[in-house]
């Protein structure tokens, strides 16, 4: 789980407002409550901040699947074995021959991918979780043999 | 798309992005197999009593050992292609020397009954598509063959069983311990102590044939109940229940035979061990401990860790293997007398002590052949990265003609 | 009625019975690098119930001597994942573990893997690294 002070670390530390919060403590803090966007703090778009927006927006990643539909993987539990992948109800309906069936997905629609061995949760909008017609899915905690998958 | 050789199941949907000829990441593949296929820190190097060589040195120098051995033995192979195997069988018979695997301590009893037929077995296609009933029994798939259950066993659908888990699969674990496995096959976890196999096969068989046994009978009575409603099972194998009725295998056939609508599936580690089972079968009839005297001739003392304990042989080849790592402690004090060559793609245990090293290719990243899969299956292994590695196939070759 | 010499020993000894298994995260690490630090951190460990845990006075963490005919170890003890009853205890399938089995096996080539007894007791020494379990046979 990213903490704010890492998040902190990775700002301008001017305390300069143009995010509209009156210190970058404060704004670490509505990052890590997605209550704002990195893009609001101008400075990082600037050429001498490029690796330290790339590294929030990479932190901040799990934090926004966390908000929209409370799911976080914990990389150094997942085994990469696949049970999620296959259970995802979602993964069946959009990818039926590739993930649905346990075997690499063949689109991009998925909601779990293998990489490097473990477990990378995107397009997570498409989640059952997620939108107008939220259920309270479990199809992908139940299998987790280590419980690498967690909802918050 | 490339295979990986992580373990037996070969899984054939492997992504590789290849940066500066490394592979910088790797898809689909579990976290086992991602490690296997990312390599090792440390690569072998060739070496001759420890000190670097050139590989042609190495290559004359273990060929020399192998000509002065009265009772050379070669061994490991499970991590090479099928054509290595062969090879190396070849080798064994140019030389007169004793050739055995890993499975002469591991699954090689269990294979030797399925490929005479004792046992009824099937592919890994045919569970995905038609298996009701899993039973994972003194095995840990979620451990050793990570994607068995979301790729074949347990959670996908297939063509009979189109609503997959959910409600067209039941999944059943035995074991002395609540592994990962039983932890997903909630409600149908039968724990048994250490040893306790035997007993519970009899009382299960008792159950099946319509009696109450003494043994756990509520229990008891109850899995034999859906074992026999069951449309297409699959009883995994794992080196657990192997060990356990290792001398006395054939309560396993007398099991599945009163499971008729059962297989016996292998749950196999390394990822060609059946295919060197398989091609030593082919040639001589049996699957791992073997002689060559012209024919080839199976007996127990042709063991590693016989030959070890007895200290009948005088020279070892190691192929893709680390005894050194893998065997009871006891018997490596002969290994670290004789004459060892490794052939390896990394640094070992067993590289460590031996009297010459050959760096070997990884096979599946580096050189390419083919591999049976734990079911039997074979499948294609292709090379990822250029290199200039020998596979274990040329190193095999290079000695037969250096002998 | 005998004297209690369990009273007055500082550091009892028990009699337990290890059987080995396979973790993934272990594997990987061997996959690795075998001679490293994580590789020894996951293997040379035994697993123990919590009931086993209170009744040796064990506490996850602490190093233990592990001991037999055919060899002895210095390894960490953790409590085991799940919920195990106890009376048996885990190891990972490794050269720490290796040391503890016999080479019985009625000439049939198979070891006992997943049946060693042994004893255990509380070590003050540090945990056996790999180069004294294998450094021995180097030449």
């Amino acid at each position: 789980m990213v903490t704010v002070m890492e998040i902190y670390q990775l700002l301008p530390k001017t305390n300069c407002k143009k995010c509209g919060e009156s210190t970058c403590m404060a704004f670490a803090v509505s990052l890590l409550g997605r209550k704002k966007q990195v893009v609001e703090c101008t400075p990082l778009l600037e050429e001498n901040f490029k690796k330290q927006k790339e590294k929030l927006e990479t932190i901040l990643l799990p934090c926004a699947g966390a908000q929209e539909t409370g799911m976080i993987v914990h990389t150094e539990l997942c085994t990469g074995c696949g049970n999620c992948v296959v259970a995802c109800p979602v993964d069946v309906a959009n990818d039926p021959h590739g993930a649905g069936m346990g075997c690499a997905p063949t689109n991009d629609k998925v909601i779990f991918k293998v990489i490097d061995g473990k477990v990378v949760a995107s397009n997570i909008k498409e989640c059952r979780r997620f939108g107008k017609n939220k259920v309270l899915c479990y199809a992908c905690i139940d299998p987790c043999p280590t419980g690498a998958i967690e909802f918050v | 798309m490339f295979t990986c050789t992580g373990c037996a199941l070969l899984c054939e949907d492997i992504e590789a992005i290849v940066e500066n000829n490394r592979i910088k990441e790797i898809r689909n593949a579990c976290r086992r197999g991602a490690a296997r296929m990312k390599g090792c820190m440390n690569r072998l190097v060739p070496s001759i009593a420890q000190k670097p060589a050139d590989i042609e040195s190495s290559i004359k120098k273990a060929a020399q050992i192998l000509r002065n051995a009265k009772s050379p033995m070669l061994f490991g192979f499970d991590n090479s292609t099928s054509e290595a195997q062969i090879k190396g069988i070849q080798l064994a018979r140019k030389i007169n020397a004793i050739i055995d695997d890993t499975s002469s301590f591991c699954q090689g009893i269990l294979i030797e009954n399925i490929l005479h037929k004792k046992l009824r077995t099937c592919s890994l296609d045919d569970i995905r598509n038609k298996a009701d009933v899993l039973v994972y029994w003194g095995s840990d798939a979620q451990d050793s063959q990570p994607r068995h259950l979301s790729r074949f066993s347990y959670f996908p659908r297939g063509e009979s069983r189109q609503r997959g888990y959910e409600e067209d699969r039941l999944a059943i674990a035995i074991d002395v311990r609540e592994s990962n496995t039983a932890k997903i096959c909630k409600g149908h976890f039968y724990r048994i102590p250490l040893k306790g196999d035997r007993e519970f096969i009899l009382a299960l068989m008792e159950a099946l044939s319509g009696k109450a046994p003494a043994y756990d009978t509520k229990n008891m009575l109850g899995l034999a109940s859906i074992l026999k409603k069951a449309q297409f099972g699959g009883i995994f194998v794992g080196i657990g229940l192997t060990y356990s009725i290792k001398n006395d295998f054939e309560i396993l056939t007398a099991l599945a035979d009163m499971l008729p609508k059962f297989n016996i599936m292998p749950m196999v580690g390394h990822y060609n061990m059946r295919g060197f089972n398989e091609v030593l079968f082919k040639e001589t009839g049996f699957v791992n401990r073997v002689r060559f005297e012209g024919n080839g001739v199976q007996d127990n003392k042709y063991a590693i860790i016989e030959a070890l304990k007895n200290k009948s042989i005088d020279a070892l080849v190691v192929v893709g293997s680390d005894p050194v790592l893998s065997l009871p402690r006891i018997v490596i004090p002969h290994l670290a007398s004789i004459p060892v060559v490794c052939i390896d793609p990394c640094q070992t245990f067993t590289s460590g002590i031996a009297t010459v090293n050959i760096p070997s290719a990884a096979s599946g990243v580096e050189s390419s052949g083919s591999a049976v899969r734990m079911d039997g299956k074979v499948i294609g292994l292709k090379k990822i990265l250029e290199n200039n590695y020998l596979s274990d196939e040329d190193i095999m070759k290079r000695l037969m003609e250096a002998v | 009625m005998g004297i209690d010499i369990g009273k007055f020993l500082k550091n009892p000894e028990f009699e337990i019975l290890i059987t080995t298994y396979r973790d993934i995260f272990q594997v990987e690490a061997l996959e690795k690098d075998r001679f490293g630090e994580e590789y020894m951190k996951l293997s040379a460990v035994i697993s123990l119930s919590k009931n086993d845990l209170q009744k040796m006075g064990f506490k996850p963490g602490d190093r233990v001597k592990l001991s037999n005919n055919y060899g002895s170890v210095v390894v960490e003890v953790k409590e085991s994942k799940k919920n195990e009853p106890g009376g048996l205890a885990f190891m990972i399938n490794s050269p720490w573990a290796n040391s503890l089995i016999s080479d019985e096996t009625d000439g049939k080539g198979i070891p006992e893997f997943k049946h060693v007894k042994a004893k255990i007791s509380l070590s003050k020494e540090q945990i056996t690294p790999i180069v004294v379990l294998i450094g021995t046979f180097y030449k």
